[in-house]
């Protein structure tokens, strides 16, 4: 409950449209992108749309003062309810921040507000010849703020690294409200200790990101597509190894097993044959076109070795956007196949790809659910899809001992929960099983220090 | 029989919104959103507060409906959703359960509901707006209902000279055979509105073939889209039957043509009217659709810059694209302006509902038409050609507005 003195307080310094009540508008900040059920309980009290840091410092000054659960939201684009105020309170929506405060091209850094959609600061950087390299899949429509609380990662992970790789400082607003800049713009800075590479991927539970510093490298020139079919998982994952062994590191390397590439097929009306086991998109870059030739050459020479039945190697932006429409496809495809589903994001070594999809094939025949598997093969993080119908009696239990089992494939071979998506609400149960109980202290203990009264995003990761 | 159907509606609706995966997506592309960055504008926000109603977390009151009410149905959302969640008939499903089970859609639709049922109010709207117009009082009509038409005449003798004036229009060369009857879908707004626009379309389709004229009813939009499908359905049934002697029905209105040729679909269930339905949304063509598939050659080509703004319920809702430009590409000097296919605001009664936002989404709009520098707005849909009059006058002349069979 937040009383009509405190709404008033806030008011003034949001303005009043800025701090919404109405119980059927705040429902809308009820949900994120997971397939956390939806309950009245997570309906926050009041939604706070700030337009600067300063407003966010004095809406945190505030809401520490009286106690208030404060939940920072992008646009709520996470798959694990990292923005779902499960204790109602104040749902901070940060999506009208969105200024880039400064490029600098010297530097080649650019400084930019919480709530700038990661392709804005994508197109932002290459129409200025530099390149922004993470791309998780909501890239369209998430934000950055967002991103760097998630430590969002996508497809050009395998060369290119995560979020956090390029997160150079950042503009936080901590629990009290008083405002501190970690980082900076000098490539070594050992003073203190890093709290920009804390404050990444801490879900929201240490602090309000209200500005990022974010590193660029130059833009490639050249880009390519390549797709290969094989007849086995194996075959495709040691195809990848091999080319990363050889120093042909692609942009991207997406990997799909059976089920996904006829969901898709299905879905697209295309015709694949049955005996394709795996379909393994990869982008290439360089600086020339030769470059890209001489690439595909030798990847085409490595695929062979290793039994593939077909590659296909784009021939002009036409057939790159067929060939990538495959792979962004492919969720929808597979969401379409049944009422519900549940999509995890697990993160094994990457030479334990196979064998993962092996253990969840066998989760899947024991469990009698239908799982798709898909993932970023030169990572090592995989996307099972349990597939499945919620209303049919007894599904729902299956379906959590299955994705329970799951996590403990991905940790049996040295693997974790979240790759790329966060703990949140929907990975908490796991947490201790991942950690250890010393491990979560840990995380605990440091929660403690930033926000000893427990309002920033409460009841998320443990 | 109602609290089945409501559970008929939530079915539907449930069908719909469950393949919402909230990602998104929706929110980048939401004319609605644009205006006012709020969850509950966007189709997400839509999508889930009918889930929350399906599934007793939000409780239906005033403040739903309203939530429910605010949407253009312009399909925007559905095109560009990954799992093409059609927001826009679940918002309409919606509609018309808060209609049923507060026994009304509430006075104004159906107020506006039963003129638009009645041939003869129509008719007399129609009337007393022609006389409004004549005496200079039109822009005493709020939401400017009586716009003040920019008549081919006077587009003729601005653009193409006195030359092009008093010729006998051309017959167009193609004709369909004797035994297709082409009969003339008259729209209400069109026919309230837009007159010279009307007959200008009876006079392009008198050059190709003797057109039917059918004192035919309102097709029925504005009272489906407003919780009032027993009205719907009445005059789905009567216009059926008006036309079952037409091969094809042509309507200048893309509301009309759209909302004709989906009629089928909600006789699926009804095994006297499901195949009569049928046959009847087949016969539909759009205006441009129905020229273009004959060949229609512009009767003059004028030396003017036109641009093309893309109605929602003809571009998203019947796919026709490339029709109308192709032939204002004969009949101008046409240039694509950026947005062509974003919703104007208009949106049947919104723009009268939600005055602030429709006018924040039109000056998007207008600005987009000013950059095209085009003098001409061409439309194919009455409440494009309202809201783009307002645009007209606030850009103080720059461009004008006109149907299309105004300036082919």
């Amino acid at each position: 409950m937040i009383t009509d003195e405190i709404k008033k307080k806030i008011r003034n310094i949001v303005g009043l449209e800025n701090a919404i009540d109405g119980k059927e508008e705040c429902f809308g900040y009820s949900y994120d992108s997971s397939f956390v059920p939806m309950s009245p309980e997570n309906i926050p009290d009041l939604v706070v749309i700030p337009s600067s840091t300063e407003e966010v410092a004095a809406v945190m000054t505030i809401a520490n003062e009286y106690g208030i659960p404060v939940t920072p939201r992008g646009t709520a684009s996470g798959r694990t309810g990292g923005s779902i105020p499960v204790h109602g309170g104040i749902s901070l929506a940060l999506h009208r921040m969105t200024k880039i405060i400064e490029f600098d091209e010297g530097n080649m850094m650019i400084t930019v507000e919480a709530g700038v959609r990661t392709i804005d600061v994508y197109n932002f950087c290459a129409e200025r010849g530099l390149f922004f390299p993470p791309d998780p899949a909501s890239w369209k429509y998430a934000t950055i703020g967002g991103n760097v609380g998630e430590n969002a990662g996508g497809m050009r992970a395998v060369k290119y690294g995560v979020t956090s790789n390029y997160v150079m400082g950042l503009e936080v607003v901590l629990a009290d409200g008083s405002i501190i800049n970690t980082g900076g713009k000098a490539i070594k800075n050992v003073t203190g200790y890093n709290l920009t590479q804390l404050f990444t991927g801490s879900e929201g539970t240490l602090c309000v990101i209200t500005k990022a510093l974010l590193r660029l490298i130059p833009m490639p020139k050249a880009r390519n597509t390549l797709q290969l079919m094989f007849p086995s998982l194996d075959d495709a994952c040691k195809t990848i190894h091999k080319m990363l062994m050889s120093g042909l590191v692609p942009a991207a390397a997406e990997l799909m097993d059976k089920i996904s590439i006829q969901a898709v097929a299905r879905h697209r009306k295309l015709e694949i044959s049955s005996s394709i086991e795996a379909c393994v998109i990869l982008e290439i870059d360089g600086e020339t076109n030769d470059d890209l030739e001489e690439q595909a050459k030798q990847i085409q020479t490595i695929a062979s070795e290793f039994n593939v039945i077909e590659v296909r190697i784009a021939a002009s932006q036409q057939e790159i956007d067929d060939i990538w429409a495959i792979r962004r496809g492919l969720s929808s495809a597979i969401g379409a196949m049944t009422p519900n589903r549940f999509g995890e994001d697990i993160s094994v070594p990457r030479n334990a790809f196979p064998e993962t999809v092996g253990l969840i094939r066998k989760i899947a025949g024991k469990y009698n659910l239908t799982i798709a598997v898909y993932g970023h093969a030169g990572d090592g993080n995989i996307h099972p899809s349990v597939l499945c119908d919620l209303s049919k009696p007894g599904e729902e239990k299956r379906v959590h001992e299955a994705i329970d089992e799951i996590f403990t494939a991905a940790l049996s071979v040295g693997g974790t929960l979240s790759g790329e998506h966060g703990i949140g609400i929907t990975k908490r149960p796991h947490i201790t099983k991942a950690l250890g109980e010393a491990g979560v202290n840990a995380l605990k203990m440091v929660k403690k220090s930033f926000d000893p009264k427990g309002i920033l995003n409460p009841n998320k990761i443990w | 029989m109602i609290n089945t159907d409501i559970k008929l509606y939530f079915k539907d609706v449930e069908d719909i919104v469950s393949q919402c995966d909230r990602c998104g997506t929706c929110l980048t592309v939401c004319p609605l959103f644009g205006a006012k960055d709020i969850e509950s504008s966007s189709a997400r926000g839509k999508n889930n507060i009918a889930r929350g109603l399906i599934q007793g977390v939000v409780k239906p009151s005033a403040e739903v409906l309203n939530i429910v009410n605010f949407c253009l149905l312009c399909r925007t959302c559905v095109d560009n959703c990954p799992s093409k969640v059609k927001t826009d008939d679940a918002m309409i499903a919606l509609r018309q359960y808060f209609a049923d089970k507060d026994g009304s859609p509430g006075a104004k639709y159906k107020a506006l509901g039963a003129l638009m049922k009645n041939r003869t109010l129509v008719k007399l709207s129609a009337g007393t707006l022609k006389v409004v117009r004549r005496m200079g009082m039109n822009t005493m009509i709020p939401h400017g209902m009586a716009p003040q038409e920019f008549t081919r005449k006077q587009y003729l003798a601005s653009f193409a000279g006195p030359a092009a004036l008093g010729s006998a229009a051309p017959m167009s060369p193609i004709k369909l055979s004797d035994k297709s009857k082409v009969a003339y879908f008259k729209g209400c707004g069109m026919s309230m509105m837009f007159p010279d626009a009307v007959e200008g379309t009876l006079a392009i389709l008198r050059t190709i073939t003797k057109p039917q004229i059918i004192d035919n009813m309102c097709c029925g939009l504005p009272h489906l889209a407003h919780g009032l499908r027993t009205d719907f359905l009445d005059m789905a049934k009567e216009n059926i039957s008006l036309f079952e002697e037409s091969d094809v029905i042509v309507s200048d209105c893309a509301s009309c043509s759209g909302t004709l040729k989906h009629i089928v679909a909600y006789f699926a269930d009804d095994p006297v009217w499901k195949e009569r339905a049928a046959a009847f949304s087949q016969k539909i063509m759009g205006l441009s659709e129905y020229l273009f598939h004959v060949g229609y050659k512009p009767q003059q080509r004028v030396d003017v810059k036109m641009t093309f703004h893309e109605p929602c319920h003809l571009g998203r809702g019947q796919g026709i694209k490339n029709e109308p430009r192709q032939i204002l590409k004969a009949a101008g000097n046409f240039i694509e302006m950026a947005g062509s296919n974003t919703c104007c605001g208009g949106a049947g009664s919104f723009h009268m509902d939600y005055p602030d936002i429709a006018a924040s989404i039109l000056a998007k709009k207008r600005i987009n038409i000013e950059n095209s520098g085009a003098q001409i707005v061409v439309s194919e849909c009455p409440t494009c050609l309202v809201q783009l009059n307002k645009a007209a006058a606030q850009s103080g002349g720059k461009f004008k507005v006109m149907h299309i069979s105004q300036v082919i």
